[in-house]
């Protein structure tokens, strides 16, 4: 079960955000994983929406791994 | 010696020739029981236990008479025996049927279940590798908490492997009962992870 991780994206049980006015990554990041520095794990897992870690636009449906 | 009277050896020549008369159709009978349960024995050890030993008494009593020559015991014994032997059948017939039932609609919660089961504990695991990288733990979640949802994530892994493995079998009843202890005890994991809004 484990050796075969359901990526975040396909993942239904991932926990989602939608990002507020004057959200970024790192914010977010503080607030779910209480660092900060953690950002680049929820960039990874919204590839598919963001292109840049500090472009994140109100409204947007983020998965937080 | 005396020698016994005309009536005496009379009289014993027609007990002789009554128990004779029995023995045959008390032998048939008690074979008939044996058989009908023989039929339904593989059944009833499996859906009704305790009736078939009640019945397998029964019967033992039935051909202990037999052995003893106590024919017309055993044919007042037989109409009893009969009527328990019928019971046992529709007794187990019933339980197998329920348990048919019951594993049949265990097998239809096994599919959503081995869905999701796996994918929330990949969630958690996801959870817990990155809170381990954190230099500060997130507002309602502490060590103790952490620490917890990591040994859970062993303990459901290797519940859930059992699970699936009585599924494998067959075993839906089990693998049902195993997995939703698994859900359960994820979604309570997810909680205090703060996974869940």
């Amino acid at each position: 079960m484990a050796d075969d991780k359901t990526p975040a994206a396909d993942n239904p049980f991932t926990q989602t955000y939608v990002v507020q006015s004057g959200d970024t990554l790192s914010k977010i990041a503080q607030k779910y994983y209480g660092d900060a520095s953690l950002y680049t794990k929820i960039f990874q897992a919204n590839r598919d929406v963001l292109s840049d870690p500090n472009k994140i636009s109100p409204g947007q449906k983020l998965r937080i791994p | 010696m005396k020698k016994p009277s005309f009536w005496v050896l009379a009289t014993l020549a027609v007990l002789i020739a009554a128990c004779a008369n029995q023995r045959g159709p008390a032998e048939q009978a008690v074979t008939a029981a044996e058989s009908a349960l023989t039929n339904i024995r593989d059944m009833a050890n499996r859906y009704a236990p305790d009736q078939l030993q009640a019945v397998d008494a029964q019967l033992s009593g039935v051909k202990d008479s037999l052995a003893k020559g106590d024919y017309k015991g055993v044919m007042a014994a037989m109409p009893a025996l009969n009527t328990a032997i019928s019971n046992l059948k529709d007794t187990a017939t019933a339980n197998q049927q329920q348990a048919e039932a019951a594993s049949a609609k265990a097998k239809d919660a096994w599919g959503p279940l081995s869905s999701d089961v796996p994918k929330m504990v990949d969630a958690i695991s996801s959870r817990v590798d990155i809170l381990s990288k954190s230099h500060h733990l997130p507002k309602g979640v502490t060590k103790d908490t952490l620490a917890a949802a990591k040994s859970g994530l062993d303990s459901m892994k290797s519940a859930w492997s059992d699970a699936s493995n009585a599924a494998t079998s067959g075993d839906y009843t089990t693998a049902v009962s195993k997995g939703q202890a698994v859900r359960d005890q994820a979604s309570q994991i997810m909680q205090s992870l703060g996974m869940k809004s």
